[in-house]
């Protein structure tokens, strides 16, 4: 067979040490999906190509490697683009493969011909169309270092069909690049000097770490800095997991679902070290009233997330890693009891008063079900109350342990995510969290799952609503309810049945642990709808467009 | 916050898309570009983008980070702070009688431009200066009946 394009994305693929991708096929990517049949390369066949790019993305989360995922042209694109946006928002390293219309087509409104580097320009770091076979191998290996380097994002590679029939020679072996092993050491001492004096010298000072640290491998060294300082510390909803839930100095995450006792204690500090976040409204609410007695110091690789929506009086551009081990020699331990035992009144104060983190039977329940999986699983939660309730709850104990669609927040996220973390960490065990109506929205999923007999264990939150809205037309809306009922009419249990999967349904006021048992031992893919009361909210949480102080209860708490 | 007008230089590779990711920047802000001028340097695989257009200090600030994280691009300069002459230029068609011919010719001589064709009853007219100046000769000329006209961005260094 002589060698042509498709050879070459697979030879660079397999160089970049890509082990199984998800994709989808049509007119425009057979002759790669012709040539994926010899190839080492694992090709998942999801239902959807929003499926797989999620897919994609949750393998990136979970491994830290680039995902790949793999579509035609037109349709098969556009379909994309909500998990590419997904993994933009959340800085995840995928490379989106994307076929396209033989050249000579291009630009005349061809069958199945879309401008999807054009779409996709605001949602991708970078992207490229290759328009001639002797660059793909080039263009292939850039995409894939862009996609990990500095600040982590999805790559688009658009290949028109004819390219990849193209006859070439095989690619040359990558030019040696010089190895940059030697530790780096950050460039701007002085500025880090004056953080950590800054850092020293305040009274009530915390931590807010973002997706960054994960991002950048970190964690080890964050508490590290923490336990030498004695500074509590708080995350964003990406941040979350980055260090093993338990620690003593750990607030939970801020933000307007966050924690009460993480929001009060920014706005009480003195000083605030941010750490790969970028102080987005989800993290800060209203922006005027944030933290308004702190000096505001900001670490990140991207310059752009500094000072983008927070004045910052001490900013520093660089590697999180370098720049931490920098600065965990230069911070000093002081003695803050009067700061930590403030906030450890406040802690005891707030958990009497709110158990189960204000999570509810949900909540409960979601501890059970760590309980009974074992130690290492992976969460990946959807988004809804769900999300919320998961993220409160489940105690990450690795960094990677807990997967969320932070920035996008995305509906139907976490069935296609966690297919993406089971087939990358194959010895872990992986459970998809979500609520009805995400779960509704990839539910072709579960053909997936059955085919390949990959054990994703998931579980259905159902309150029979949009619950997360619910809430906010019943709290902010006069209780004026209007389409939010997804109904009671849908037998999940015997869809996912007809799907090949087995299930079960308990409700939460059952004692669960059969059910859970038997989720946990399933050796194949197994659901566990969970029956929920629609008024089982999320407490305390922040109105609309108010401050993170103005956190509000609900009855009883 | 202080509105002003700014003037951003830019060195990005001479790609198909890369105006288009430019330009996405600002508009992905709600930004608009005043003007524009682009020209391939003396590597033509490097393109010289010029743009003008009005914000707030902070706001440009934060334009010219997402601009520097564009891949393709290699520079960013801000150039407004400089005081730099900005220049443009004019091309102005218009009927030129024996009447108006004096007149039109005065203005010209004025802001020190040129009559760079004629025709029957015709005349295409060169002008470069800065943005005050091509405003007044403009308006000077519009009395007289301008046929067409094309104006460039402004160019500093
Ligand atoms: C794709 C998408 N569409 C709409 C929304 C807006 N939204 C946020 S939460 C939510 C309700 C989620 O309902 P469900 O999945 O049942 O979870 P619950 O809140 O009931 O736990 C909606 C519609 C979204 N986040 N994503
Ligand atoms: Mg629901």
């Amino acid at each position: 067979m002589d060698t042509i394009g498709a050879d070459i994305v697979l030879q660079i693929l397999q160089e970049e040490g890509v082990e199984a991708i998800f994709g989808y096929p049509g007119a425009s990517s057979l002759p790669l999906h012709d040539r994926l049949k010899d190839s080492p390369i694992r090709h998942y066949l999801t239902r959807h190509e929003q499926a797989a790019a999620h897919a994609a993305d949750g393998y990136a989360r979970a491994t830290g490697k680039v995902g790949v995922c793999l579509s035609t042209s037109g349709p098969g694109a556009t379909n994309l683009v909500t998990g590419i946006a997904t993994a933009f928002m959340d800085s995840s390293p995928v490379v989106a493969l994307t076929c396209q219309v033989n050249t000579s087509l291009m630009g005349r409104d061809s069958f199945q011909e879309t401008d999807i580097v054009g779409i996709t320009l605001p949602i991708t770091k970078h992207s490229y169309q290759v328009n001639n076979v002797n660059n793909l191998a080039s263009v292939l290996r850039r995409a894939f270092q862009l996609a990990r380097s500095g600040r982590p994002g999805p790559l688009l590679v658009d290949m028109p069909r004819d390219i990849l029939a193209s006859r070439c020679e095989k690619a040359d072996p990558p030019e040696e690049t010089p190895s940059s092993a030697a530790e780096k050491v950050p460039s701007n001492l002085d500025q880090l000097g004056k953080i950590a004096r800054a850092l020293n010298m305040s009274e009530r000072p915390v931590i807010i770490m973002g997706g960054g640290v994960k991002l950048s491998n970190a964690c080890d060294l964050m508490r590290a800095l923490i336990e030498k300082g004695g500074i509590p510390f708080t995350t964003t909803m990406m941040g979350v997991g980055s260090i093993a839930s338990g620690n003593g100095y750990d607030l939970g995450f801020i933000g307007t679902h966050g924690n009460e006792l993480a929001n009060s204690t920014v706005h009480q500090s003195d000083f605030i070290l941010a750490v790969g976040m970028r102080f987005s409204d989800r993290s800060t609410s209203l922006i005027d009233e944030f933290a308004p007695l702190a000096t505001i110091a900001q670490i990140d690789i991207d310059p752009t997330s500094i000072g983008k929506n927070v004045k910052v009086a001490l900013p520093y551009v660089g590697d999180i890693r370098e720049t931490i081990s920098a600065l965990l020699n230069l911070v000093e331990s002081r003695d803050r009891s009067a700061w930590l035992q403030r906030i450890q009144q406040e802690r005891e104060a707030k958990d009497f008063c709110l158990p189960f983190k204000g999570c509810g039977k949900a909540g409960h329940l979601i501890s059970m079900i760590q309980e009974a999986m074992p130690k290492e699983t992976i969460a990946v939660s959807d988004v809804g109350l769900n999300q919320i309730w998961t993220l409160r709850t489940w105690k990450a104990r690795t960094p990677r342990g807990l997967i969320t669609s932070g920035g996008m927040g995305t509906m139907g996220f976490s069935v296609p995510a966690a297919i993406g973390a089971k087939i990358g960490m194959p010895d872990k065990s992986v459970v998809a969290i979500c609520g009805d109506g995400g779960f509704y929205m990839n539910i072709q999923e579960l053909a997936t799952l059955s085919y390949y007999k990959i054990p994703v264990k998931i579980v259905v939150l159902n309150n029979r609503h949009l619950g997360m809205i619910r809430q906010i037309q019943d709290l902010f809306y006069e209780g004026r309810f209007n389409t939010i009922e997804l109904g009671n009419h849908v037998d999940l249990v015997a869809v996912a049945k007809g799907f090949g999967v087995p299930a079960e349904r308990i409700s939460v006021d059952e004692n669960p642990e059969a059910a859970l048992a038997a989720l946990a031992r399933a050796e194949g893919p197994h659901l566990l709808e969970v029956v929920v009361d629609e008024n089982d909210y999320v407490f305390p949480i922040i109105p609309p467009g108010q401050a993170n102080t103005a956190m509000i209860h609900g009855v009883g708490d | 916050m202080d509105i002003k007008e700014s003037v951003i230089s830019i060195l990005a590779s001479n790609k198909p898309d890369v105006l288009a990711r430019i330009a996405g920047t600002f508009s992905g802000r709600g930004f608009n570009i005043d003007s524009i001028t682009a020209n391939i340097t003396r590597d033509p695989r490097i393109t010289k983008i010029l743009i003008t257009t009005h914000g707030d200090q902070d706001t440009i600030i934060k334009i010219e980070k997402q601009l520097n994280r564009l891949v393709d691009i290699h520079q960013v300069t801000d150039l407004t702070s400089l005081g730099l002459p900005l220049r443009e230029m004019m091309l102005i068609r218009m009927p030129m009688t024996g009447e108006n011919q004096d007149k039109i010719m005065e203005i010209v001589d004025r802001y020190r431009g040129e009559v760079i064709e004629t025709g029957a009853g015709y005349g295409v007219l060169e002008l470069a200066g800065n943005k005050e100046d091509m405003d007044n000769a403009f308006a000077a000329l519009e009395q007289l009946g301008i046929d067409d006209f094309a104006r460039t961005g402004s160019i500093t260094l």
